[in-house]
């Protein structure tokens, strides 16, 4: 619409029409618009049609200028339309912002008790080193759960480990290691497993449960000796609690192995520094282990002369405990929602 | 066990500080928990004697007050004292006026009944060295020195190791066995006890006769006769050892039995000779129903299992657990009949636990005592009691020894050492290890010949002789080397990766894991216990009540959970377990595995977004589909069979071979009373072992449809109450045809008439065509009349 000397009539029409657009505030007044001159009764469409009605010189003059007024009105409509669509959808999207300082839609978590973390973490790190993970029954004879074991009937070995014990010659089993014992008479051999399990032991107050869990370990080969025993617990130790962590053998006793040791642990929280929970020692005991007593190797058909054993223990809930910062070892059997959900 | 550790240095002269020994030690496998300063806080008392009372000052607390002259010395003071035994000519343990008691309490001039008190006699407890008070003031010899600091008197300035000895270990049950290890541990030089015994003229089997009836349950006893003992308190120095050690001192002949079984080892039992019928003593087995009151005045009744002491007319000790009252040492005792003996430790520890009675003498004979060093032991309290009670020691001893000890010696090999350790010391270094632990080596055997003394009972094989060596040589000397091994395929059990996919699906679905006790209490168990269920198993000897039963049903444990947590304002509880139960069955014990899910309370914690539906039967059953279906298992519904569940919102999920694999349900109201919980709670058991023997096809792609699927939604008014959506949907597939390729009902709702409206959208899909409107429509069509005419239902329309 560069000039208004087209013509008077399509001036005047086009001059109606530009002052519509620009008064138009929404895309529906544009239409309105849109209709008014260039839909089929539209001003603009009239003129037009009325082509011919005007004489023979002054047809293509204003057939001319109204063509162009419908192009450069359609233009603008179309430039307006687009500002106005755009301009109602920011208008909308602002109406219907979200707040985001709303908490969002969370699917509700679910976790793993910490103990089955720490066991879970525990079997991978052995599974790694070629160990296969071992169970058996938590309800078991006197044979597997000490005899097989060197512990003597009547001998006080046993008062260390209070027994739960069950009609018929029966006991709960103490530790896992009657599963050691099963292993060893079903396989031959190189052996290297890991056993993890419930063990139960007649004692309770805020550090012991009469239920806990286990995991013990055994490799029985031609060759292997104390040195890759510690060498194996070093692995684990840097595994499990980092790679600045350091193992401390001190001798011990355990009825089914000789040697044994008692292995510490440099204290994870304080580095070995000394601190309240290694009690300013710098140490953490933490594992059981020695080399598998002759007498047990032969009660599982082994000849000791052939083959050497080694074994460890650990209780999960002690770890649990320490890596965790828990100070009640019923906190793990009560399943209180929110104790298992920080475990999330 | 408590050791002074001044008197370990009795034994082994050693420099070092007690904490350095007490770290050598544990080093070594004898634990030291703790070493703490006998007296810490005692600074300024001294040894006083009481001169002479000079006034009563009347009655305090039913205590007679005297002020008494006390002389310190050089320095003389008045002094009020309360105590019954405040006599002239007595020597005390005197605090004077600047002395310091335990808990900082400052001795001064203090006014007491108007008289001015320059100081204080003191207790055993006061001065924080026992419990000991009635009795009076801690009393001293009439020898000791005026004025010497008590501390430095008694052997106070020093620490008490106490020492956890493993049950291998009798013989470090000892003053003597601790210095041994020290020794070895050291290098320092060991001295045994001297023992320097002057007998008597008479010969003690004119005084006393012993006879074993027993040989199996007692294999030595021996007897010494004391005559002349004066009994009375012991020496301050031998009470204050005992005290340091935690016994309590009672008077010098029996202070002595316990002075010497601390420092050897071994226990000792003095019988008042008088009192012994016959002066004859007799070792055989308790009579079924025979009756004894022991020292600690307890009537006992015993079994012939266990062994007593006796004279020819009554029992008059249990053998190696406790003295009878009836021949005990009083202080009109002058002759004593003092026993050293060897019982069979299994023997003493069955006697003492069927009697609940320990002692000091059954905890070490139980471990083992000294068959052959019990002589010494003998000879040792027989030379004190010369000593310390003025008596005489008849000549020789009765050694009754049926069973005398074969000698033991084990080779021990080099080669050994090395395979078992990865490392070994010098052979000479390995020779001087032994020797210094009281085991002496020589050449012979394959390389090494060790003959075992009797205190080393634990020592019978090789592999003992390898961990004596390297636990002195040091622990921390072994070498770190792993051991190199081919290479093989570890295969890892079902039941892991089955735990695993449960746990992964369930923490995926929302749920927390728990981890309950095994145990079971009967009031629950028998409200969870369906008819058909066996008793469950009973532990012999529970901690308690509510313990007292393995648990035989999957929820019991998490229902206990749902309670806590309910009681504890946490309503919202979405919990599983991977468990076992426990049962007996045709004389066996089985221990099923299980996933057990417990619900209860809205299905979503509050939230803007939420709504907040609780949570019911449907949730159950829904989460026991998903652990079913993880394993790739399709199930129908099959009968349930365990107890607690309402029995009409109770299924069964079955695999294809009719199996059930889990059951799901809303607990039955009496029950979640019994466990305290007020809500509703679903649960859901699934069986591990179930699902483990469900034959699974391998996974296979099904390729992607090519062509397009129509959906159609089919309605239906449900006039017969007791037709279920199962029923109904089984008619529409079997309407349907095989163009039917999914089929979930969207809507179930009442009507206001109670009448049940349920509606399906169905999916039809054809693998070689597009599927006409037409094609559709006839199915459609022929399902909603197939329905309407089996069944009392009104089709809605579409």
């Amino acid at each position: 619409m560069g000039s208004d000397t087209m013509h008077p009539r399509v001036d005047a029409i086009v001059r109606e029409a530009r002052a519509a657009v620009l008064a138009a505030r929404t895309a529906a007044d544009l239409e309105q618009i849109r209709v008014r001159f260039l839909g089929r009764q539209g001003a603009l469409t009239q003129l037009l049609r009325s082509l011919g009605t005007l004489s023979p010189e002054e047809r293509p003059r204003v057939g001319a200028a109204a063509n162009e007024a419908k192009r450069e009105l359609e233009q603008l409509l179309e430039a307006r339309q687009a500002e106005a669509v755009e301009a109602e959808r920011r208008a909308q999207r602002e109406r219907e912002r979200p707040d985001l300082t709303l908490p969002g839609r969370r699917p509700p978590a679910g976790a793993v008790h910490p103990l089955t973390r720490v066991q879970d973490e525990i079997v991978e790190i052995f599974a790694g080193l070629g160990f296969s993970v071992a169970e058996g029954p938590e309800i078991e004879t006197d044979y597997y759960n000490f005899e097989a074991l060197n512990f003597p009937v009547d001998h006080p070995a046993r008062d260390m480990q209070d027994t739960f014990f069950l009609p018929g010659a029966l006991l709960l089993r103490t530790h896992t290691s009657p599963v050691q014992i099963r292993t060893m008479q079903a396989e031959r051999p190189p052996v290297r497993v890991i056993c993890p399990g419930r063990v139960y032991r007649r004692d309770a107050d805020i550090t012991h449960s009469p239920m806990f869990n286990q995991v013990e370990g055994l490799a029985v080969d031609r060759q292997t000796s104390m040195a890759d025993l510690k060498a194996t617990l070093e692995l684990f130790a840097r595994e499990m609690f980092g790679a600045r962590s350091r193992i401390r053998f001190r001798p011990s006793f355990f009825p089914f192995t000789e040697p044994s040791a008692e292995v510490d642990v440099l204290c994870f929280l304080c580095g070995g520094e000394g601190c309240r929970v290694c009690k300013q020692s710098g140490w953490l005991e933490i594992l059981g282990s020695g080399m598998v007593h002759p007498g047990v190797l032969r009660n599982v058909g082994y000849d000791p002369e052939e083959v050497i054993g080694w074994a460890f223990g650990m209780g999960i809930e002690r770890i649990a405990m320490l890596k965790y910062g828990i100070d009640d070892i019923r906190l793990f059997f009560e399943n209180d929602v929110r104790f298992l959900r920080q475990f999330a | 066990m408590k050791i002074p550790y001044g008197w370990i240095r009795d034994f082994v002269a050693l420099e070092r500080s007690a904490a350095e020994a007490a770290d050598r030690l544990t080093n070594a496998g004898i634990e030291v928990g703790s070493v703490t300063p006998i007296a810490p806080d005692l600074r300024g008392v001294v040894i006083g004697e009481i001169e002479a009372i000079e006034r009563e000052l009347g009655e305090s607390h039913g205590h007679r007050l005297v002020l008494c002259r006390v002389s310190a010395g050089r320095e003389r003071f008045s002094v009020v004292s309360g105590a019954p035994n405040t006599r002239a000519g007595v020597r005390a343990a005197f605090a004077p006026p600047g002395a310091v008691l335990p808990g900082n309490r400052q001795i001064g001039i203090a006014k007491i009944r108007g008289v001015e008190s320059q100081g204080m006699l003191c207790s055993e407890r006061e001065l924080g060295l026992g419990e000991e008070h009635e009795a009076g003031l801690l009393t001293l010899e009439a020898g000791a020195p005026l004025g010497r600091d008590l501390v430095e008197h008694l052997g106070l300035d020093d620490h008490v190791l106490e020492i956890e000895i493993t049950p291998n270990r009798p013989d470090c049950l000892s003053v003597v066995g601790v210095a041994r290890e020290l020794a070895a541990l050291t290098g320092a030089r060991f001295s045994y006890p001297a023992l320097e015994l002057k007998e008597s003229d008479e010969a003690v089997e004119a005084l006393a006769r012993v006879r074993i009836e027993a040989p199996d349950l007692c294999h030595r006893f021996t007897a010494r006769v004391i005559s002349g003992v004066r009994v009375a308190p012991s020496p301050a120095w031998m009470a204050a050892r005992l005290r340091a050690s935690g016994l309590r001192p009672i008077a010098n002949v029996i202070d002595i039995t316990n002075y010497v079984m601390w420092e050897l080892g071994q226990p000792l039992h003095a019988f008042d000779w008088a009192a012994v019928t016959d002066h004859t003593i007799v070792v055989r087995r308790a009579g079924d129903g025979e009756r004894i009151v022991t020292l600690d005045g307890q009537d006992r009744t015993l079994d012939g299992s266990m062994l007593v002491i006796a004279d020819p007319a009554r029992a008059v000790g249990i053998a190696g657990v406790m003295g009878g009252a009836n021949t005990e040492v009083s202080t009109r005792t002058t002759r004593v009949l003092l026993e050293a003996a060897y019982f069979l430790p299994a023997s003493i520890r069955r006697t003492s636990a069927a009697l609940g009675l320990k002692s000091d003498a059954a905890y070490r004979f139980e471990r083992g005592a000294d068959l052959e060093g019990l002589a010494d032991a003998s000879a040792r309290a027989a030379q004190l009691m010369a000593q310390v009670a003025g008596g005489v020691v008849a000549r020789g001893v009765i050694d009754a020894w049926p069973r005398p000890r074969t000698p033991v010696r084990i080779g021990l090999r080099m080669s050994r050492i090395e395979r078992l350790i990865g490392a070994a010391p010098e052979r000479g270094e390995v020779r001087r290890i032994l020797d210094g632990l009281g085991l002496p080596a020589r050449d012979g055997g394959p390389d090494l010949e060790v003959e075992v003394p009797s205190f080393r009972r634990d020592v019978a094989m090789e592999d003992d002789l390898v961990e004596e060596v390297i636990r002195v040589w040091g622990y921390d000397r072994i070498p770190s080397v792993l051991v190199d091994r081919p290479t093989s395929v570890v295969h890892q059990p079902m039941s892991l990766r089955q735990e695993r996919t449960v746990r992964h699906v369930l923490t995926g679905a929302g749920l927390l894991e728990a981890t309950t006790y095994s145990f079971g209490d009967p009031g629950r168990s028998e409200a969870l216990r369906s008819p058909v269920d066996p008793e469950p198993i009973a532990l012999v000897n529970p901690l308690s009540q509510d313990a007292a039963l393995l648990r035989a049903h999957p929820l019991e444990g998490l229902l206990g959970a749902v309670a806590v947590n309910v009681r504890r304002q946490q309503p919202n509880v979405r919990l599983f377990e991977i468990g076992r139960t426990y049962a007996r069955a045709d004389g066996a014990t089985r221990e099923p595995r299980w996933v057990a899910i417990a619900l209860a309370g809205a299905r979503t914690e509050p939230a803007w977004y939420a709504e907040r539906a609780a949570i019911d039967v449907y949730d159950a059953k829904g989460l026991a589909e998903l652990v079913v279906s993880a394993f790739g298992i399709e199930t129908r519904p099959g009968a349930g069979r365990l107890g607690g569940f309402e029995p009409d919102a109770h299924g069964a999920l079955a695999a294809p071979d009719g199996a059930v694999v889990a059951e799901f349900g809303e607990v039955a109201t009496g029950v979640r009373e019994r466990f305290g919980i007020e809500l509703p709670v679903y649960g859901a058991a699934v069986s591990l072992d179930a699902l483990a023997a469900v034959p699974v096809a391998p996974r296979r792609y099904r390729p992607l449809p090519r062509f397009p699927a129509v959906q159609r939604d089919l309605a239906f008014v449900v006039e017969d109450r007791a037709l279920t959506a199962g029923q109904l949907e089984a008619e529409i597939r079997a309407a349907a045809g095989p163009l039917l390729r999914s089929l979930a009902v969207f809507d179930v709702f009442r009507m206001p008439d109670g009448r049940r409206s349920l509606a399906w959208r169905l999916t039809f899909q054809a693998d070689d065509r597009t599927l006409t409107d037409d094609e559709v429509n006839r199915i459609q069509d022929g399902v909603a009349r197939a329905l309407s005419a089996r069944f009392a239902v009104v089709h809605r329309g579409t």
